[in-house]
């Protein structure tokens, strides 16, 4: 039986596109400091310190040996980790495993980007297999471009409601002082943005940004010692799937990593209604479609439903279910980062502190995602109680 | 941002140009010696589950048993039907060839007839006006003496109508 674990301090660096004047080590320290501080402990109280990103990124490998003067992580054990988009969300996650096991009371975990440093897409498509498909992935963007297709083709989702959900999320990210992409955008001025990647127009893809993000976890004999307003890892689960027909129905039913998280966390935790037992979604929603449909595939609406509630205007901040109330990664993409980021975010919704973009409705219980690697993907379940 | 940052610092321009010689291996070293000498797509079987791949697989991703038993390849498609796409309208680096995307560019998700698993390809047509999910395609392979065993030898896959 795994012990119980919670998040005691929570830090983040604003997000931005650039940021000249500081350097990959710099930027870990600044995420690093900020959860010392929320958590009123010192370096020296973390058992392990681990980080997270993609090398490849910034051209750095195995950056965590150089950078571990910033991040605090020198002389203590630990590993990095690099699984794409769910770096962040693994790094929550892998924390996780360290206190449950019951081998550590305090861990720090940091999931950081710079995207200013190299070319995000190109790094992107190495994933695939160099023989067959790396010259027909244009990075993420072309392969989230093709399950935005699907979804209008099975759902009636048009690009209008994607604009609709870009133009949520600028009314929220602008109440957000870290996010990146501040501006208000109108939805016909999202709908008249320059085509990238059909369906994606620029405006409907998440930016390249860069920021970090730090997590102290703690036991809970620890945590009811040191922290007021412990925020409760309740489960969480991790999906690798094949990447085939499933995605897309053809030859079978239709089933993907999301729907495999959403059925296993709500199973297991007896939720029968996840927009009322859980009242707030930090989601990982790298494209303009992602949270219509991502909202069907985690189960957690019906098929076809997701883009009937953006119509409502029910997933908006102060809506019946807010999902991404900090802007998303619509407006803030670190990638390294994003994931722990939806995390963060949950927690500080949790514990009250999200400022001014807090949600109008009480979060008991709130979730996080992950997604990235080829379509992998992380689901987290945070509560203000332990049990 | 709107407001003006603190000046830039010295920065470092750097380019990383790695050369790779990638295996393909004996399964997809066997697809591409059919298609360069004989120009047909082959699909493989899982013994386990009986799909066909196409891409063959060495190895089923569901029951992790050994897919390398020639007997039971199939050919397949060279027709087949469009599940999805994506339409470049803006140029990116390509890490295969460190040259910039030739735009318009657009990739079918396309199931061969025969097939279990899907394929990702160039498509011919650019508008999007016509580019329907489930319309029907077509691989288009390059003669045999331009053929040179990789994923080049379809050149990409075109509309048809039946």
């Amino acid at each position: 039986m795994a012990n119980r674990v919670a998040i005691v301090g929570i830090g983040q660096t604003t997000h931005s596109g650039r940021r000249p004047y500081v350097n990959d080590g710099e930027l870990i320290y600044d995420a690093v400091t900020k959860a010392l501080a929320d958590a009123d402990l010192s370096i020296n109280d973390m058992e392990s310190v681990m980080s997270g990103n993609m090398d490849l990124f910034e051209g750095h490998h195995l950056n965590d040996a150089m950078l571990n003067l910033y991040s605090g992580a020198a002389g203590k054990p630990g590993f990095k980790m690099n699984t794409g988009g769910t770096v962040g969300s693994m790094m929550a996650i892998q924390g996780w495993y360290h206190v449950a096991s019951g081998l550590f009371d305090l861990v720090l975990v940091i999931g950081w980007e710079k995207h200013d440093e190299g070319l995000v897409t190109p790094a992107i498509s190495t994933i695939t297999d160099p023989a067959v498909d790396r010259p027909f992935l244009v990075g993420a963007i072309g392969g989230l471009a093709t399950v935005s297709v699907a979804y209008m083709q099975r759902s009636g989702c048009k690009l209008e409601h994607a604009a609709m959900v870009r133009a949520n999320a600028s009314q929220a990210a602008a109440r957000n002082p870290n996010a990146h992409m501040r501006e208000i955008y109108s939805v016909e001025e999202v709908m008249n943005a320059r085509m990238v990647m059909y369906p994606l127009n620029l405006l409907m893809c998440c930016p390249t940004s860069l920021g970090a993000t730090a997590l102290i976890l703690a036991s809970e004999s620890k945590a009811k010692k040191i922290c007021k307003k412990p925020v409760w890892m309740k489960d969480h689960v991790t999906v690798h799937v094949e990447y085939g027909g499933a995605q897309f129905g053809i030859g079978e039913k239709r089933w993907t990593s999301h729907m495999e998280a959403g059925a296993k966390l709500f199973k297991r935790n007896n939720i029968t209604k996840p927009m009322v037992e859980t009242q707030v979604f930090e989601m990982y929603d790298p494209m303009a479609f992602a949270i219509p449909m991502w909202l069907e595939d985690f189960l957690i609406c019906e098929p076809n439903e997701g883009w009937k509630l953006v119509e409502k205007g029910a997933l908006k901040l102060e809506g019946e279910y807010p999902v991404s109330p900090s802007g998303g990664v619509l407006c803030t993409n670190s990638i390294g980062d994003s994931a722990i980021l939806r995390v963060a975010e949950a927690a500080l919704q949790i514990r009250g502190d999200a400022g001014e973009h807090q949600v109008t409705r009480e979060v008991k219980q709130a979730l996080a995602s992950g997604f990235g690697g080829s379509y992998w993907s992380d689901l987290l379940l945070l509560s203000k109680t332990k049990d | 941002m709107k407001a003006k940052t603190q000046e830039e610092l010295i920065y470092l321009n750097m380019t990383m140009k790695v050369p790779y010689k990638w295996r393909t291996g004996e399964t997809m070293g066997e697809f591409f010696r059919e298609l360069k000498e004989n120009g047909i797509i082959y699909a493989n079987q899982c013994p386990t589950c009986g799909r066909h791949f196409c891409l063959p697989k060495s190895v089923c991703t569901r029951d992790h048993t050994k897919c390398t038993e020639r007997s039971k390849w199939i050919p397949v498609g060279p027709k087949g039907t469009l599940v999805t796409y994506f339409m470049a309208e803006q140029s990116f680096l390509l890490p295969t060839t460190g040259e910039m995307l030739k735009i318009p560019f657009a990739v079918g998700i396309v199931l061969l007839d025969g097939a279990a698993v899907i394929l990702q390809h160039q498509l011919e047509e650019t508008d999007t006006e016509k580019i329907k999910p489930f319309m029907r395609v077509e691989a288009v392979i390059k003669p045999k003496e331009e053929r040179k065993g990789n994923i080049y030898d379809i050149v990409h896959f075109k509309t048809i109508h039946e």
